[in-house]
């Protein structure tokens, strides 16, 4: 982070006094980052970026009206227009009573030692596993090439100032690797890939990417379509997490707000299964969803959503509890770009009591690979449709590999045919879950 | 927007590290977008982008690094990092810039440095959410923005490249939500294209509202799809979303050239049903993919992807060509400066046909009419897609029977591309968001009404 600006409280101070003066209040976002990120192919490196980058992105609150605008042009005249097209901008919007800058003056600083580590690690180390992970992959039985894939070291830094004094400041590093190959026999293909992530260089590991994803590609080569019927399903997790992250809207209190929210009326009642327990758990260091305070300063905490089938609460930040007369949850979200919204941090869904093998007896359906998710879903009426990849299963067993098939149902309806949950918990490939696998019986799979 | 001297020295310095070629882009991007939750004003948003993209290449490598800094010194040190690794003796010497001033074939009036129109555009959405409303007293809400952007954008390369360009993109969109009950469903329509505010005059905020309307509450009907393989026609306007999944993505270089895509060794073979005709044409005034030259600085041009079934061309970048031999499209893209630019998409369309909607309908048994389709998603190395079904219809007997929800079409390209049996005469275009490799960029799919005669049908019936 040695190039980052040293100016910027400074500036964010010029910025801030600029919004008082016009008889508002107001908070600033000031997001930098540098990015190294290599690619290989063949054997050598195809590409190699580097970046370092900076946004301001500024609310302002006048007479009760919200405006927010960005700049990447940082210099005087810049700042002096991103103020005059906030404040701009909040001259046309309906007045919210609701949203206000939070009196709060804190100085928040996380701790670099857990989020940001610092390592010796050379550039040629870097380039070193690229061309490792692409050639190691490409030198494997039946694999074509290996179209995609990369290592990427990215340092992150967001300031937020606000006009009652918020200072806060964090500070991240992620370090990540992935390989997408793509393998042939005959007239037979697949494509599968895997990806890895560490606050540290050093705890990557290129044999784990080549090894999970020639694994995911040869065993998905054979696969076909399965007659159509409902089946039990575990999704893998990586499934799994983007399933729950499709529909994560149901906990949001700014879409309860805006009237879209389905689970609205619903906190007290139950929604799913019984022995379903999920919880927001930021303060959890070993996952990238890790949040000392919101958007808005206020610090966080494990928030209960879901207690054995019975939803909790929504999310808050303290426009929307302030609507809902109720206190902020610590999940206010926003970015440089953004207007003030709500967000989960990193989920966590309790441990069932089903081991591995009652979990996996009988047949089922592992689903291993979901396409269309940003497309095949609607939130609101929990409706999906989705096309799949995986594995059915007897016993534990994988005994054919599938694929050319679609998952098809409601998500909210299928928190209430939870069949099993089992007893392990583990992160997704990003790190930014925590959950047991879960099966789902009765699900609708077209072949 | 940046000083041709520093240009020429950084590239000077890029070069006299061994560099095969050096390239600059600067973009200067304003954006504005305003959004409205029924009958109220949302938010008005608006901000600056500005960076400049360096990009050098040496053989088929590309080193490429960006920064929010317009100086000397912050451009030759991002110069030097890149080149660290591949330090050499000069190989090219700098070609004197020749600035090459565009002819703008995409002109607009109403763009949005002169006047962001927030007024205008506040009742426009407004008009639309009361027509929305007015149709039926189970839409419950409307959620609209309007979106206009103006990119300005400025090349410099080592052979002496020099030009600039402006792009000036509208769009404008409503989302209407039908409820009855603890039932929600919802319908949406959106307007598009490369030019200034001056699109309010050929877009009707009735017809938006009541088409967005009409989506939802059809919607709101609709019963669980039957699933399995069937014949499926497609819609017109946005239905064009299978060929851009299905087959234009594994027509850029981006894919050919890594041989992840299925269609890298076809080049002059029939890969698709004989009456299929399909383009990608960045000239066509005004719409929404078009472009005047591309992120590299070569002119736009229509490019005839297949022809009567046979494979003509592919979407060619510089280091596309490089890789492959084909010579560049003008099809060079990005979303901004953060990006190297890729072969990609502009306005991606397949030709119409002839054929009659009601004979397509006749020839069914047992399938679906998907009028409007959602997003989608490709894997080019298999070509296997998915696309999501937003308005669809369940056909039995040569009849249109009831509405169905939740369906999606699962294929592969290759196949999908040879079942196509019927195409017809009501060609539109729609706009969208493509994402890839450079980022996501403004594409324009299109066609007539088609039929395939096989394609899996996944629904929960």
């Amino acid at each position: 982070m040695s190039t980052f600006n040293t100016n910027t409280a400074l500036m964010a101070e010029q910025v801030l006094d600029l919004v008082m003066s016009a008889g508002a209040t107001g908070d600033l976002i000031i997001d930098e980052g540098e990015t190294i990120s290599l690619k290989a192919r063949e054997g050598e490196l195809e590409e190699y970026k580097v970046s370092s980058s900076r946004i301001f992105g500024l609310r302002v609150i006048k007479d009760g009206h919200i405006g927010t605008a960005y700049s990447e042009a940082v210099d005087a005249d810049a700042l002096k227009s991103l103020v005059g097209q906030a404040l701009n901008n909040a001259s046309f919007v309906k007045v919210e009573s609701h949203e206000n800058i939070l009196p709060n003056s804190n100085q928040l600083v996380t701790n670099d030692e857990l989020l940001c580590p610092k390592e010796q690690v050379s550039i040629d180390q870097k380039i070193q596993m690229a061309l490792e992970i692409e050639s190691k992959l490409n030198a494997k039985d039946k694999v074509k090439n290996v179209p995609y894939n990369g290592v990427q070291d990215i340092f992150s830094q967001r300031h937020i100032f606000s006009s009652a004094g918020l200072n806060a400041l964090t500070r991240s590093r992620m370090c990540a690797s992935y390989a997408y190959a793509l393998v042939e026999d005959g007239e037979k293909t697949a494509m599968q890939g895997t990806s890895q992530v560490s606050r540290l260089f050093s705890g990557l590991n290129a044999s784990i990417v080549i090894d999970k994803t020639y694994e995911k590609c040869i065993g998905l080569l054979d696969g076909k379509p399965i007659p159509s019927k409902h089946y039990d399903v575990i999704f893998d997790k990586e499934c799994q997490v983007s399933v729950f992250g499709v529909f994560s809207m149901m906990f949001s209190g700014k879409t309860a707000k805006d009237g879209i929210n389905p689970m609205r009326d619903k906190v007290g009642s139950l929604i799913a299964d019984s022995r379903l327990t999920i919880y927001d758990h930021p303060l959890n260091g070993d996952g990238f969803g890790y949040h000392l305070f919101d958007a808005e300063g206020t610090a966080t905490q494990k928030s209960k959503l879901v207690v054995e089938g019975c939803l909790q609460t929504l999310i808050h930040n303290s426009a929307t509890a302030s609507y809902f007369d109720t206190n902020t949850t610590g999940h206010a979200s926003r970015g440089p770009k953004s207007t003030l919204g709500v967000n989960l941090h990193q989920v966590e869904i309790a441990q069932g009591s089903e081991d591995l093998l009652t979990l996996q007896s009988g047949e089922y359906l592992e689903v291993t690979d979901l396409a269309g998710l940003h497309s095949g879903a609607n939130a609101i009426s929990g409706n999906f449709s989705f096309g799949a990849s995986g594995y059915l299963c007897k016993n534990g067993e994988r005994i054919q590999a599938v694929r050319g098939i679609t998952v098809a149902g409601n998500f909210y309806e299928m928190l209430n045919k939870i069949a099993m949950i089992g007893n392990q918990q583990s992160w997704d490939e990003g790190r930014s879950a925590l959950m047991p696998s879960i099966r789902f019986s009765d699900v609708a799979i077209s072949g | 927007m940046l000083n041709s001297q520093i240009a020429e020295s950084v590239i000077d310095h890029a070069l006299s590290l061994g560099a095969d070629f050096a390239e600059l882009f600067v973009e200067k991007n304003e954006t504005n977008v305003v959004s409205t939750l029924s009958n109220e004003v949302q938010s008005v948003e608006s901000g600056i982008n500005f960076g400049i993209g360096l990009r050098l290449v040496y053989g088929t490598k590309v080193l490429y690094g960006y920064t929010n800094k317009a100086d000397l010194d912050e451009l030759l040190r991002i110069a030097s990092v890149l080149a660290a690794k591949d330090l050499r003796d000069p190989v090219n010497t700098t070609k004197s810039f020749n600035f090459n001033q565009i002819t703008d074939i995409h002109p607009a009036r109403k763009i949005l440095s002169i006047d962001a129109e927030i007024e205008s555009k506040v009742a426009y959405l407004m008009a639309a959410d009361r027509a929305a409303r007015a149709a039926g007293e189970k839409i419950s809400q409307t959620r609209g923005s309007c979106m206009q952007r103006e990119q300005r954008v400025e090349i410099f390369n080592s052979d002496g490249l020099h030009t600039n360009d402006g792009r000036n993109y509208i769009r404008a969109n409503l989302t209407a939500i039908a409820s009855d009950g603890g039932e929600q469903a919802t319908g949406s329509w959106n307007d598009g294209g490369l030019l200034g505010w001056e699109i309010e005059a050929g877009i009707n905020p009735q017809q938006t509202g009541e088409a967005a309307a009409r989506q939802a509450l059809v919607n709101l009907t609709a019963k669980p799809c039957p699933s399995g393989r069937m014949p499926v026609i497609i819609g017109n306007g946005f239905g064009g979303v299978i060929f851009h999944e299905a087959c234009g993505h594994l027509l850029e270089t981006t894919s050919v050239a890594k041989k992840a895509s299925v269609f890298h060794d076809q080049m002059g073979e029939m890969i698709a049903s004989s009456i299929v005709n399909a383009v990608d044409d960045g000239t066509m005034a005004n719409e929404w993919g078009s472009i005047n030259i591309d992120d590299e600085g070569m002119p736009t041009q229509r490019t005839q992807l297949i022809k009567d079934g046979q494979l003509t061309n592919f979407l060619v970048d510089r280091i596309g060509a490089q890789q492959t031999g084909f010579a560049r499209s003008g099809s060079g893209r990005r979303e901004s400066y953060k990006f190297a630019p890729a072969s990609r998409m502009r306005n991606t369309f397949i030709e119409p046909g002839d054929a009659n909607f009601d004979d397509m309908v006749a020839s069914i048994d047992r399938g679906i009419y998907a009028s409007h389709m959602g997003g989608g998603s490709v894997q080019p190395g298999t070509g296997e897609f998915n696309f999501s079904v937003t308005e669809g219809y369940y056909i039995e007997n040569g009849k249109i029977q009831y509405p169905v929800k939740a369906a999606t079409l699962i294929s592969t390209g290759p196949k999908v591309l040879k079942e196509i049996s019927m195409i017809g005469r009501d060609f539109s275009l729609a706009c969208g968001m493509c994402g890839s490799i450079s980022g996501a960029v403004p594409t324009t799919v299109g066609q007539a009404t088609l039929k395939v005669d096989d394609i899996l049908v996944g629904g929960n019936a």
